[in-house]
């Protein structure tokens, strides 16, 4: 194919080949990490330089992110840009990358959420080398998570980001920043132990000579290993989502979180859960998977219930926004539980569109509480006048969490909640119930804090600055653009991409393939 | 060119003798003493090239002695390679003297090298007591009383082994690790030979200061100046560890008489190090705490009596040698607890890099030494079906990197003492090139040691073939 014949099809095909490519979304972020914290900075003279190289490192890897996303060929269920080295052979471990639709989905998501939290950040000014420094460690180990091909470098990445985080809480958090450091440290510390007990369960039932992610997803298991290894893993997505009963560290966690780490958490570092149960359960265990539907529906429908009523009850602004970003996950949750091809695609959706609504609802609490000097919801009231872009800003929050037509989460909700009626039908229903729950709380807390009465007793208030609308806008307008476009704008009168080739497209590449591992399972009381 | 292989033991004792005997006959000027830590450094460094060059020939010595093989030019390399970066690392100001501080980590290793390469009983406890003595010496220059107490402690280690080596003798008719090895090939175990395994595993753990024996050690590694305290928690424990798999090596063909006593203390130290450490909130007993974690991970990896959870084993090994021996002494004065290392990163940045290294990568935190080893060695406890030790020892490192994200905070995140209020405790560690090199060296090599682990794992695996292992 010329390189006239690429261009046509779609603008910025064939300009970047680089067999490093995903290599480079891990590593260009701890190189910037590293400079950052050993550069210099005496009495803040840098801080700008520092802030604008940890912008600039995501500037660049989006960058390099959206290349790969225009060249990124749909028609191929299998893995792309792979990067294959060994590692360490002795144990069967190989430095193995690649991605396919739904991990392009979270890589885009990933570097969304990065661009957004920097932004959050702008406003951070004590220890900015260290703090930047964290954030991108945290980022960086979020993409290594999302493009592994490998189980022992998956849980490399995965346990690296605990760290960081935990730092970041510690150290720039709110008033309770030490009880949500450890909480954080002690559940995601478990979940991390039960991903190594179900890699290393995999590893030694499929005979202990590789950690090639596709050969232990395709080994052949017993029923009863295959539950045990779930089990494991459900554990593992169960605290990092977070599902209920495995939330303890949410709450705290994104409610004492400066809003640069809220968004990190609540977007990308918590979506991995829902990524975790997709490649593995979903993927690799089908007779677990069918099994263990029933009981991921449950959890999927007692977290957005449990994140609704909690809401509902909080008198915390930015507690209400840390539940209300739980809701997202259960939807996912609830579109694998179907193992149907449309509720697989719903969920892949839904991990992109749930990622997006819960940082842009725990982001813009935390703005807005940082913004009305006061975190008590009986304080707050009538500042929809008084702060414009915050109310606009948390009413498309409000409608990304519900599924509200032209963003992108009304089809991820629709998808996973058609996908789920045929195999999970009470579960579809129960998390139906849920988030009308949802809706109840949203509305709720709306009408107290942007409409209600003016509280004459309330601090003073101010809008969001422009990096706080910037970054909020960032994440309202991406569910606005997939909303809107599916599949991505056309040039008018042909089928040629204008720049998107289709976020629907690129993300449902391979999710037939993950899908077909179901397919052959034998229902039971269903006839051949 | 057969004794070329001998030249780093050669050169690190003749260095030690010649820096105590420079030291007590004064004969160095005091303008050139300052460049003592250098040249040592460097020497040092010349040995485990030499090692590392001329180690890879197989051969014995002394009527097959000394045995040099894969697994002891693996140790061998561990211990140069530790010394060599503690002493470069080491804050000579915190140091009660500086010749003895030099030459005792030497004696040490030459300590640990004996050990690797004995090929009988009596090579491996030379080896192990001569490590032990050396750190006695360094720890009674500041704190005799403690000096006593380890001397104590050891004298209860080096009786248990001694019985242990006498019975082991005594039931297979030979002391030569190879021949008793053959002799114990098909034999059931009994009691006769699991009392004295008993014993040895005792012994073993009381020297290297694994729980529930570690009070005493790790008092002693607390008090002692800073390199002491690496002498007490990395090179002695190295040394033990090292004893340890040659011991595993000669039994392996009866596991049933020691697998279940290591089982059993690898848990009690993974677990109980890894709560101590969430326990203590000063940084040298948290340091401490973590390396008894990571030596019970050691452990573990023994128990599986494979080849590749005795390779998995080494291969962390390497990683806790460099990590506990340089630990304490990145820590340098740390008697004040944690107000002594509070903001350090923002005045000593390369130093606190280096204890944040140090003290994850004895956590198990990746993507550093220790995650590597301990993910090595949890992959063959998945292998032989011991999933409970596995459980037991993930909860200890995840209590392990819970403490040790408390004292980041303490480096990172709290605000340095105010000069007017530091102590002589808490004294800020001096700068010099040598040290900063040391803490830049440290810091490569602890986040490398995994990026960059195929050679090293393989030369762990010939180490664990070399031994036998199958």
């Amino acid at each position: 194919m010329t390189l006239a014949a690429i261009t046509t099809q779609t603008i910025g095909a064939g300009i970047f080949s680089s067999a490093f490519l995903l290599s480079l979304l891990i590593w260009v972020p701890v190189v910037a990490a590293v400079a950052i914290a050993s550069m210099p900075n005496p009495r803040g003279r840098y801080d700008t330089l520092v802030k604008q190289i940890a912008f600039f490192t995501n500037l660049g890897t989006m960058f390099v992110l959206f290349i790969a996303y225009n060249q990124f060929e749909n028609f191929l269920p299998t893995m792309q840009y792979e990067e294959k080295v060994p590692w360490l052979p002795a144990i069967g471990v190989t430095y193995h990358l690649g991605v396919d639709g739904p991990g392009l989905a979270m890589l885009m998501l990933s570097g969304l959420i990065g661009i957004a939290s920097v932004l959050a950040s702008l406003g951070v000014r004590e220890r900015l080398r260290s703090y930047f420094a964290l954030l991108l460690l945290a980022e960086a180990s979020v993409n290594g998570a999302i493009v592994a091909r490998d189980m022992f470098v998956l849980v490399l990445f995965w346990g690296a980001s605990i760290v960081p985080l935990a730092l970041l809480i510690l150290g720039w958090g709110g008033p309770r920043r030490v009880a949500a450091a450890w909480r954080l440290v002690g559940y995601w510390g478990l979940g991390t132990a039960a991903l190594v007990v179900g890699v290393l369960a995999l590893y030694a039932a499929a005979g202990g000579r590789t950690f090639d992610m596709a050969a232990l997803l395709e080994a052949t298991l017993s029923p009863r290993i295959q539950l045990g290894i779930s089990v494991a893993m459900i554990t593992a997505a169960a605290t990092r989502l977070p599902l209920f009963p495995l939330h303890g560290w949410a709450r705290d966690a994104l409610a004492e979180a400066p809003a640069g780490v809220t968004v990190i958490v609540a977007g990308a570092a918590s979506r991995l859960g829902a990524f975790l149960l997709l490649r593995v359960v979903i993927g690799g265990e089908p007779a677990a998977a069918h099994l263990l539907s029933p009981v991921l529906a449950a959890l999927a429908a007692l977290t957005i219930g449990y994140a609704a009523l909690a809401a509902i009850r909080s008198l915390d602004i930015r507690h209400a926004g840390a539940y209300l970003a739980m809701v997202p996950g259960g939807v996912t949750v609830l579109g694998l539980a179907a193992v149907s091809p449309l509720g697989i695609a719903g969920s892949v959706l839904s991990l992109f569109t749930g990622g997006l609504a819960a940082a842009l609802i725990a982001g813009v609490c935390a703005t807005l509480s940082e913004r009305a000097q006061t975190r008590s919801v009986q304080l707050l009231g009538g500042l929809a006048p008084r702060m414009p872009n915050i109310a606009w800003l948390m009413t498309l929050g409000a409608f990304g969490l519900l599924g509200v037509p032209i963003l992108a989460s009304f089809t991820a909700e629709v998808m996973t909640i058609f996908g789920a009626m045929k195999n999970q039908p009470v579960g579809g229903f129960a998390v139906a119930i849920g988030l009308a729950l949802t809706a109840v709380a949203l509305a709720i807390i709306l009408g107290r804090a942007l409409f209600g009465a003016t509280n004459p007793d309330a601090p003073g208030v101010s809008d969001a600055s422009l990096g706080e609308t910037w970054y909020l806008g960032i994440l309202a307008g991406a569910l606005l653009w997939v909303g809107l476009f599916p599949g991505g704008p056309k040039i008018p009168g042909t089928d040629v991409p204008l720049f998107d080739p289709g976020f629907m497209l690129q993300m449902t590449a391979g999710v037939s393939d993950i899908a077909s591992t179901n397919y052959s399972i034998p229902i039971p009381g269903a006839s051949p | 060119m057969k004794y070329a292989v001998l030249a780093p033991e050669a050169l690190v004792v003749a260095l030690a003798v010649v820096i105590l005997l420079t030291g007590r006959l004064g004969w160095l000027p005091r303008g050139s003493r300052a460049y003592l830590p250098q040249v040592t450094v460097l020497l040092v460094l010349v040995a485990f090239g030499i090692e590392l060059w001329a180690g890879a020939a197989l051969t014995t010595y002394f009527g097959g002695a000394l045995v040099q093989d894969r697994f002891a030019l693996f140790a061998k390399a561990a211990a140069l390679l530790a010394s060599a970066i503690a002493l470069a690392a080491t804050d000579w100001s915190a140091e009660d003297s500086m010749h003895l501080g030099l030459a005792m980590p030497l004696l040490a290793a030459f300590g640990v090298m004996v050990a690797a390469s004995a090929g009988d009983l009596l090579g491996l406890w030379a080896g192990l007591e001569l490590a032990a003595a050396a750190a006695v010496v360094l720890v009674s220059l500041r704190r005799p009383d403690l000096a006593l107490r380890l001397l104590v402690v050891g004298g209860v280690a080096s009786g248990l082994l001694l019985f242990g080596f006498a019975f082991l003798y005594a039931t297979t008719g030979n002391a030569d690790l190879a021949t008793m090895r053959d002799v114990l090939l098909g034999r059931t175990p009994t009691v006769a030979l699991a009392l004295p395994v008993l014993l040895l595993v005792a012994g073993l753990a009381v020297r290297a200061g694994l729980a529930p024996f570690h009070v005493a050690g790790l008092a002693v590694g607390v008090g002692a100046s800073p390199l002491g305290a690496g002498l007490v928690v990395g090179l002695t424990a190295l040394a033990s560890a090292t004893v340890a798999v040659k011991l595993v090596a000669a039994l392996v063909s009866i596991p049933a008489a020691y697998a279940p006593w290591t089982y059993a203390v690898a848990a009690v130290a993974i677990v109980g190090g890894g709560a101590a450490a969430l326990a203590v909130r000063s940084p040298r007993p948290r340091l401490a705490y973590l390396a008894v974690g990571q030596l019970g991970w050691i452990a573990a990896g023994l128990a599986t009596h494979y080849r590749t959870g005795i390779a998995a084993s080494l291969f962390l090994l390497g990683a806790f040698a460099i990590a506990a021996t340089c630990g304490p002494a990145l820590l340098g004065r740390a008697e004040g607890g944690e107000p002594t290392i509070a903001g350090l990163g923002a005045v000593r940045p390369v130093r606190a890099a280096g204890i944040a290294l140090a003290m994850l990568s004895l956590a198990g935190a990746p993507p550093l030494a220790g995650f590597f080893g301990e993910l090595a060695v949890a992959a063959a406890l998945a292998q032989s079906g011991n999933f409970m030790l596995l459980g037991l020892g993930l909860l200890g490192s995840v209590m392990s990197i819970a403490a040790t994200v408390g004292t980041l905070r303490v480096l990172y995140v709290q605000s340095p003492l105010e000069e007017a209020r530091r102590g002589a405790a808490a004294a800020l560690p001096a700068m010099t090139t040598l040290s900063t090199a040391g803490a830049v060296a440290f810091c490569l090599v602890i986040a490398a040691y995994g990026v960059l682990g195929n050679p090293i794992l393989g030369l762990a695996d010939q180490g664990a073939e070399a031994l036998g292992l199958r």
